[in-house]
């Protein structure tokens, strides 16, 4: 472990000097980050720059923000080998006689992030107090736990590996929204917050940079982002919960802990309702599909062909306000918001024979409707005959608490990523059980690196996985294919279809068999997506052959 | 000829159902992918695999380029299994 420290600061000086050199006597390295300071203090805090005594001073020209400089310095010091970095901040409302127990506290924790959790005297303002405790509850929410106890303070023993890994593929807040927004996500990502209490003094003659209607407004739009992150991606927001550090038994309590956040999401749903969920959701997803252009292409590329016209903006608007549906439709289904009675089936008497059928067989889905409602809707006969390949590692803990919740068994997952013996083996063992296992036959990238086929569909060649059909190959079942659409609001309609009765791929013609059985495929989701249009959430450019979104 | 060897040339025949060949029409250095040779492809590999943790019970979690350099001869295959400590059935 390498530590070194972080300050941002934009216009403080004044008591920089003590910081840095309370920091040096720990022995710390110190980055100093000039966010574009005016020209008195940019000159004052250069002044200290002295790498022959371990402090450097970085100067941003522009004004980037708190998280921008401090994120400035994550990548010198990771540039320089450093393991972890301390942040403090250039006003010197810290108290750094904390220090060594904050350090302490991260050689003991090397995988945790050590949070001071502000204790305040008198001096601190009352509206800003406020204003914290409205953060906390919802910190609370967003982590569905009580651990983050201050989000808000920016003195912290960062581990930098971790945090360069979460930077690489989300946006964090670049301004005063920062402190919070980063020790939310690292908590999503499974980086365990210890919080350390320090005692914080407003200095009387402190000029903050914090703005009040500016920088609240941007905190309650990341609240509003938080929250809608945690509900989208609530399996992996639950399966990833950090360790409890000090406490005995952490993964019971974890989980235990996820299982109350799990009855809170669901409590909230059944009392304000899908429509109000809707609505409160409408301004973010607005906001997403403004800023996801890959999406946002794709989606047009699709629509374009789906509806026979070019789509506008308000159709491209109405499809990401459809998918964001689905996900609040397929979490009522799994936590009983949404009952069996709320799904039809096409043709019983078939769904029947098919059921009476001791065989195992090949499930194939797609991204059209909602086939994970219709796995929480469907007789629990056909439910725990089902076995769904997924890709995320999540699925597992997830389905576990599910089940807890439920008290019956949810569908088994299980993570494939690419079929090899061991899988093969595990997969006719299913088979030979009488299961039924479920893919999705319209995801390119998964299962099938390199083994992709090109097939007509919605009026050009696109790019279709062979993964469902080499399976069915070796695998030798019957292959149906089930389609789940959302025909009114409230309900939905399932299609249980036999597709082949045993697929065979014969030496020598294994390929054209593969694209045929695509083909055939690609034409009945066609069907699919003509007659319902905006229920195919496949935000991935198939026609182009590109590369995975 | 080595015994291992031509018990896998009858595994290969059996479990790839190539019925219009003899095990002993196999060569130890033959190889078995691709157009030259015996010209398997993909999915064989991945049958092979299955059969070869079902009889040595050798875990092959994906068929990687490296797997694929052991599966590619008959002699290559069994140097992997003896190195893998494999149980004759």
């Amino acid at each position: 472990m390498k530590f070194c420290a972080v300050i941002p600061s934009h216009d403080h000086w004044k008591a920089l000097p003590a910081i840095v050199a309370r920091l040096r006597d720990e022995g710390l390295p110190v980055f100093i980050m000039d966010d574009g300071s005016k020209a008195e203090a940019a000159a004052a805090i250069k002044a200290l720059h002295d790498p022959a005594q371990g402090v450097v001073v970085a100067r941003l020209a522009v004004n980037g923000g708190k998280g921008v400089a401090v994120l400035a310095g994550f990548a010198l010091a990771v540039e320089g080998g450093y393991s972890h970095a301390v942040q403090v901040d250039a006003d010197g409302q810290h108290d750094l006689d904390a220090l060594p127990r904050l350090l302490e506290a991260a050689r003991a924790n090397p995988a945790a992030v050590v949070s001071g959790a502000p204790v305040y005297d008198g001096t601190v303002p009352k509206g800003r107090q406020i204003g914290r405790w409205i953060t906390h509850l919802w910190v609370f929410v967003e982590t569905l736990s009580l651990r983050i106890t201050d989000s808000m303070c920016g003195f912290r023993v960062y581990p930098l590996s971790p945090c360069m890994d979460l930077l690489a593929k989300e946006r964090v807040g670049q301004r005063m929204d920062f402190d919070t927004d980063i020790i939310v996500r690292l908590f999503w990502r499974g980086v365990a917050p210890v919080m350390i209490p320090v005692k914080v003094t407003y200095p009387s003659d402190n000029t903050s940079n914090f703005h009040v209607w500016k920088d609240n407004a941007r905190i309650s739009w990341m609240h509003t982002k938080l929250v809608f992150h945690m509900l989208t991606h609530l399996p992996s927001v639950l399966a990833n919960r950090p360790p409890v550090i000090g406490g005995s038994h952490w993964a019971k309590l974890g989980e235990r802990g996820a299982l109350w956040g799990l009855r809170f999401v669901a409590l909230s749903y059944r009392v304000l309702g899908r429509a109000a969920c809707a609505w409160v959701m409408a301004p973010i997803v607005a906001y997403f599909f403004a800023t996801g252009t890959s999406q946002r292409r794709a989606s047009r590329h699709y629509l374009a062909r789906a509806l026979g016209r070019q789509p506008g903006l308000v159709d491209g608007l109405r499809h990401a306000m459809s998918f964001a549906g689905r996900a609040l439709d397929a979490f009522a289904a799994w936590t009983g918001a949404i009952g069996p009675d709320a799904m039809s089936v096409d043709d019983p008497a078939r769904l029947a024979a098919m059921v009476a059928d001791p065989r195992g067989a090949l499930l194939v889905v797609s991204h059209h409707g909602n086939a994970e409602l219709s796995h929480a809707l469907m007789d629990p006969c056909i439910r725990r005959r089902l076995t769904v390949l997924v890709h995320t590692r999540h699925a597992e803990n997830y389905n576990r608490l599910l089940a807890r919740h439920r008290g019956e068994a949810a569908a088994r997952m299980i993570q494939v990523t690419e079929i090899g013996p061991e899988t093969a083996i595990m997969l006719r063992d299913c088979i030979e059980r009488g299961e039924w296992v479920a893919m999705a036959g319209d995801r390119v990238p998964v299962l099938s690196a390199g083994r992709t086929v090109r097939v007509p569909f919605l009026g050009a060649e696109a790019e279709f996985s062979q993964g469902p059909w080499l399976l069915a190959g070796l695998l030798g079942c019957p292959v149906h294919l089930l389609f789940c659409r959302r025909d009114r609001p409230g309900h939905w309609r399932l299609a249980l279809e036999p597709f082949a009765a045993k697929v065979e791929l014969v030496r020598g013609h294994r390929e054209a068999a593969m694209a045929e059985l695509a083909a055939r495929y690609a034409r009945r989701l066609e069907r699919e997506c003509r007659e319902e249009p905006w229920q195919w959430y496949n935000f991935f450019d198939f026609w182009a052959g590109g590369q995975a979104r | 000829m080595d015994d291992l060897e031509s018990e896998l040339k009858r595994l290969i025949v059996s479990a790839l159902m190539l019925e219009d060949l003899a095990p002993e029409d196999i060569g130890s250095d033959e190889a078995l992918f691709g157009d030259a040779g015996l010209g398997l492809d993909s999915i064989d590999a991945l049958e092979l695999g299955v059969a070869i943790r079902k009889t040595y019970g050798i875990k092959i979690e994906t068929v990687s380029d490296e797997v694929r350099a052991h599966f590619a001869t008959v002699r290559a295959l069994a140097a992997f299994i003896r190195s893998n400590g494999g149980n004759a059935p």
